[in-house]
């Protein structure tokens, strides 16, 4: 399927993408567009003003994609918090790694187009994944 | 400063009157990006990608709540005008940064647990200011300062 979402990726867009590949469609292909007018007719937008996954009550993309496809993990919605906090710094959790992956991204996008930022997030957040199933798992920081 | 006068966004809105909760809501998150009010229902920040969509947000929610908003890119017309929104949005934040080196330098005199406290509170605070700092007046610097010698004072109560 094709996917669509404002070009400049940041980390909520950063992080649907991976969400997308690894959970709702491994074959998505991205489109990263100047204008919502922009959006082929076949993609999927997301996290653009004015879509379903959007932002919505609060909440950034990243989260309203777990609501939408129904995806409970509470890995993933650890990571939701943690997307939260470095895209909206609103402080509605507590989330001490959003700063460090805020820039981590934010320098990525500096130096690197979307398609190449959406390849170097993937691992980051597979990482990230990981270290917060061990934590889960264990009931403290793992390692 | 540079020469020219440069890009701002701008977001022009109304919000319903009823209920002032979702007002109040919209009022709390603009505060916090340190907007510059042009008048009513009109916001400025300086235009950079981060800006751009936190008040693209903005607008949606506005949306979403029964009003409407709509996000501008400008630059003022003169340099002098850029000049005087810059400056008030400059003292906004110094004052802020004078509020929290007022509550540092209290600190110091406080109890070493509540010192420590206090200390991580107005870290935490030094930080939220210094993100909606587009124009840093000199009282940044002295409020970091103020935090620091909190901090090394806190560091010596433990040690």
């Amino acid at each position: 399927m094709k996917w669509a979402t404002r070009a400049g990726v940041h980390i909520d867009r950063a992080a649907c993408a991976w969400l997308i590949r690894r959970r709702i469609d491994a074959d998505a292909e991205f489109a990263f567009v100047d204008d919502p007018s922009r959006v082929p007719a076949d993609a999927i937008p997301f996290d653009m003003r004015g879509v379903e996954l959007g932002h919505h009550g609060g909440d950034c993309s990243f989260e309203t994609v777990l609501r939408r496809y129904e995806l409970t993990d509470p890995v993933l919605w650890k990571i939701a918090e943690i997307v939260h906090e470095a895209d909206l710094d609103d402080e509605r959790y507590d989330a001490p790694e959003a700063p460090g992956l805020d820039v981590i991204v934010r320098g990525l996008s500096m130096t690197c187009d979307d398609e190449r930022v959406v390849e170097l997030t993937g691992p980051l957040f597979d990482g990230l994944y990981e270290y917060h199933r061990r934590a889960f798992l264990l009931g403290r920081p793992p390692a | 400063m540079t020469a020219a006068a440069g890009q701002w966004v701008l977001l022009s809105y109304r919000i319903p009157r009823q209920p002032s909760t979702l007002r109040i809501t919209i009022w709390r998150k603009l505060d916090r990006l340190g907007v510059a009010r042009l008048g009513d229902g009109l916001v400025a920040l300086p235009a950079d990608a981060r800006t751009r969509e936190q008040l693209d947000w903005i607008a949606q929610e506005i949306g979403e709540m029964g009003g409407a908003g709509t996000l501008w890119l400008a630059s003022p017309g003169s340099l002098a005008q850029e000049q005087v929104i810059a400056e008030d949005m400059r003292r906004a934040r110094a004052a802020e940064y004078r509020a929290l080196i007022d509550q540092a330098q209290s600190a110091m005199r406080a109890r070493p647990g509540e010192r420590s406290r206090i200390a991580k509170r107005l870290q935490a605070e030094l930080r939220r200011i210094g993100r909606r700092d587009f124009f840093p007046p000199a009282e940044r610097d002295a409020a970091r300062r103020a935090v620091d010698d909190l901090k090394t004072l806190v560091a010596q109560d433990a040690s």
